[in-house]
């Protein structure tokens, strides 16, 4: 599977010079805990909530503050054709809970640890089904009749 | 328009307001129609786009 099948979402972002505050409420109203920085069409790094709590609001800086002081750049990336199997190693590799997809170098949306767990759980869900059945509603064979 | 995720939830809807794409494609710089406020967006599989006809502003002569 590639990993632009598994984005559910609409990705959401903001230009650099936004402020905080007004990246905050995006989240809020857009349901969503990191936004893209997307300069013209081209995505020069990416904010969470967590970014907001830990390098804005611990630190005393001002809701007024441009967003681009307190993303994270360069971003980690996955092409939108890669395969999940190239996802999944990204994620490890770098301890993230979000990755920006990207196509020809443009942002497309992001792809959540979250998304993959669903997946996965679905996945499994599929696997012991039949296995469910089989335990609660077991199908024997007739007796064999035993002729002597 | 962005479907709901969650069972219950509503769709909500948000008015394109420029196409910065180089090629006529995402980001859009939407409006979101419940809170009014502007946020750049990369539509998914969970938008669909919606044209609207609207009328030229401006005076009309009547002869």
């Amino acid at each position: 599977m590639r990993t632009i099948e598994m984005l559910h979402r609409s990705g959401v972002g903001v230009a650099p010079a936004r402020t905080i505050r007004e990246a905050a409420t995006i989240m809020e109203h857009a349901g969503v805990g990191a936004l893209a920085v997307v300069d013209g069409d081209q995505l020069v790094g990416v904010v969470t909530d967590r970014d907001i709590v830990r390098r804005a609001v611990a630190r005393g800086l001002h809701g007024d503050a441009r967003i681009d002081a307190v993303m994270t750049s360069p971003v980690v990336t996955v092409a939108a054709d890669d395969t999940l199997d190239a996802a999944y190693a990204l994620f490890a590799s770098h301890g993230l809970r979000r990755l920006a997809v990207t196509r020809d170098g443009s942002f497309v949306g992001m792809l959540t640890i979250d998304d993959l767990l669903v997946s996965l759980v679905e996945q499994l869900d599929a696997l012991a089904r039949p296995i469910t059945a089989e335990i609660l509603f077991a199908q024997r064979d007739p007796a064999v009749p035993i002729t002597t | 328009m962005i479907h709901g995720h969650r069972v219950g939830e509503p769709n909500r809807d948000c008015e394109v307001l420029e196409v910065q794409g180089s090629d006529g494609g995402a980001p859009y710089l939407v409006r979101w129609g419940d809170s009014g406020h502007e946020a750049l967006f990369f539509p998914g599989s969970d938008a669909s786009l919606e044209h609207y006809e609207h009328e030229a502003r401006g005076n009309h002569a009547h002869d």
